[in-house]
């Protein structure tokens, strides 16, 4: 089992909300509750839950985005909540985020090389090889036409938009990427390359996911452990076909069996009808 | 490329058969067209398909396949500057020939939409049971206040609204994502269609409130006989509702069959693609298999 990089112990957040509590007391809603997770390097930790279990805010206090209300950040053995000035900078070039929505995410009047060498330029780092040569061979890793680099987001598709955020991300070499639904706006042939792209990068790379998702079929094709959230709490931790084989928690259990599926025995069907095509061809040339 | 102007649709030979094995619905050679400044550019290219009375029809496409432009027009609802053509037949009757006076009879009596969003769906300003009473007094004269909101009543609890007789004097924003939906169900159920037509209805959901309403539109099925059709671009979720699926591309019908033939032995290409692609909850983890489209170089 490789070290954590990070690790998360008793997150709070409470946010205040409209209207006050007893004695004039602000009320406060509590998104996230005595959260504590592990991501380790190189794995991928996927936070799953529906909408208003907290997963997402979880994502952002891990990023930094929004502060805690009590609990301890650790990365790479430093107190993220300490961080400031160098350090904090240097942190959010270890961290990066990809979120659901590329086009809402990446500035609209930005030609593609001025938003993947941003994050350098912002921390004052140099760009190797020249902003030119270092967005080509990015573009190239993501899976996209390295000489589309002078064109805008508009005019890339859904899926092409989700590769420049992803190699916006991957330029600052990040030791951990947060996907928070990254992919849960894409159609489903989209969807499973970025998928498959993400897969690989990690592969390639050797950097840590946490990847927040409410589709357990996707999660289940990408994630290393699984961490399942609800109403602010994480209810199961475990490996992820433990938690998808043998789910211990009731909330888990239900989550599982509310997923829609397409019957198994008309996908062994399928199978042998395209094994029988594929001889057919071969029988044929 | 479809013709410049809107063409009659042809005459549709009397069926040969009685009313009761007539399809409930019967679409042919139904285009949607919209005119830009490089030409006219078709949405959906003569798609045809019958559906049986009761039965359950699943059209999946991905973005831009034309599944919602085929319900909008079949509920002449297409935005302005679609031009429509072709056959729409509710039990023998040509509803492309209808003037709007009729065919606002026909919508929500006769054929109901449940759409992705409920709160869009629902006016704000109104009680839920003001919203679902009203449209029945809308669609059926003679009707007090007083029935019309019994009937509301009715409909919620039919939908498994807890506390309806409460619940029918509160406004939409005090329903939950999933019980909006039920209130708009409700709301269609009211009026006995014949046809309910649901695009996306659960898209928007949470997976255990998308079972629910899943299992919901199953036991309106079962329980009125009504058709459905089922929008949708969740292969998984189409698998357990629909007993006829369509798939589309860009306009075009790619397969038709039975939903047991299209997962079973799928013969377009597109097809296959599409169900490799759909991640599995219960099958083997491996490379999710993708064919060369736009997104690959």
């Amino acid at each position: 089992m490789s070290e954590p990089l990070l690790r998360a112990a008793n997150l709070v957040k409470e946010f205040a909300v409209r209207g006050n509590g007893l004695l004039g007391t602000a009320a406060r809603f509590r998104a996230v509750d005595d959260v504590s997770l592990e991501v380790r390097t190189g794995e991928t930790l996927a936070l799953v839950g529906e909408s208003g279990s907290g997963k997402s805010t979880t994502a952002r206090l891990i990023a930094r985005l929004i502060d805690t209300t009590s609990g301890t950040i650790e990365f790479a053995g430093r107190e993220v909540h300490a961080l400031t000035g160098r350090d904090l900078h240097a942190y959010r070039g270890e961290v990066q985020v990809v979120f659901q929505d590329p086009y809402s995410s990446l500035n609209p009047k930005h030609s593609v090389e001025r938003i993947v060498t941003a994050p350098l330029v912002y921390q004052k780092r140099p760009v190797p090889g020249g902003a030119r040569a270092f967005t080509k061979e990015l573009m190239e890793r993501v899976g996209l036409d390295p000489d589309h680099s002078a064109r805008f987001p508009a005019q890339f598709s859904g899926g092409q938009a989700q590769r420049i955020g992803i190699a916006r991300a991957l330029a600052v070499s990040p030791r951990l990427i947060i996907a928070d639904e990254a992919v849960s706006a894409l159609d489903v042939s989209v969807q499973a390359q970025v998928v498959n792209l993400l897969r690989r990068l990690q592969d390639e790379e050797g950097f840590s996911y946490l990847f927040i998702a409410h589709d357990l079929a996707v999660v289940r094709q990408i994630a290393t452990r699984v961490a399942v959230m609800n109403g602010g709490r994480i209810v199961e931790t475990g490996d992820r076909d433990q938690v998808f084989g043998d789910p211990q928690d009731p909330y888990t259990r239900k989550l599982l069996a509310a997923v829609p599926r397409i019957r198994p025995e008309w996908d062994a069907a399928r199978r042998r009808n395209e094994r029988a095509r594929t001889e057919r061809q071969e029988a044929a040339t | 490329m479809s013709t410049p102007e809107t063409t009659a649709p042809e005459p549709i030979a009397p069926d040969a058969g009685t009313a009761a094995d007539r399809p409930l619905l019967r679409v042919r050679d139904l285009t949607v067209s919209f005119t830009t400044a490089t030409g006219d550019v078709d949405v959906v290219k003569r798609l045809g398909f019958d559906l049986p009375r009761g039965g359950a029809l699943g059209i999946v496409g991905e973005s831009g396949s034309g599944k919602s432009m085929t319900s909008l027009a079949i509920m002449d609802l297409l935005p302005k500057g679609a031009k429509r053509t072709g056959s729409i037949e509710l039990d023998g009757t040509e509803l492309t020939g209808l003037r709007e006076r009729q065919m606002q009879a026909v919508r929500g009596d006769r054929i109901a939409m449940v759409f992705q969003d409920p709160l869009s769906s629902l006016n704000p300003y109104y009680t839920v049971g003001t919203q679902i009473a009203e449209a029945y007094r809308a669609h059926r004269t003679g009707v007090t206040r007083r029935q019309a909101r019994r009937i509301a009543i009715e409909a919620m609890e039919r939908v498994h609204i807890q506390d309806a007789a409460r619940r029918v004097d509160h406004y939409p924003h005090q329903f939950s994502g999933g019980m909006r939906q039920r209130v708009m169900i409700a709301m269609t159920l009211s009026m006995e269609p014949d046809l309910i037509i649901a695009d996306e209805p659960t898209t928007a959901l949470d997976v255990t409130v998308q079972a629910q309403i899943l299992d919901l539109l199953a036991e309106i099925r079962r329980d009125t006989g009504a058709g459905l059709i089922l929008i949708t671009h969740d292969l998984a979720v189409v698998s357990e509702v629909a007993d006829q699926i369509i798939v589309m591309r860009g306009g075009d019908l790619v397969e038709q069959g039975t939903a047991e033939r299209i997962f079973c032995d799928p013969q377009a290409d597109y097809t296959r693609m599409l169900l490799d692609a759909v991640p599995r909850i219960d099958d083997e983890i491996g490379q999710l298999r993708t064919i060369t489209t736009e997104e690959d170089r």
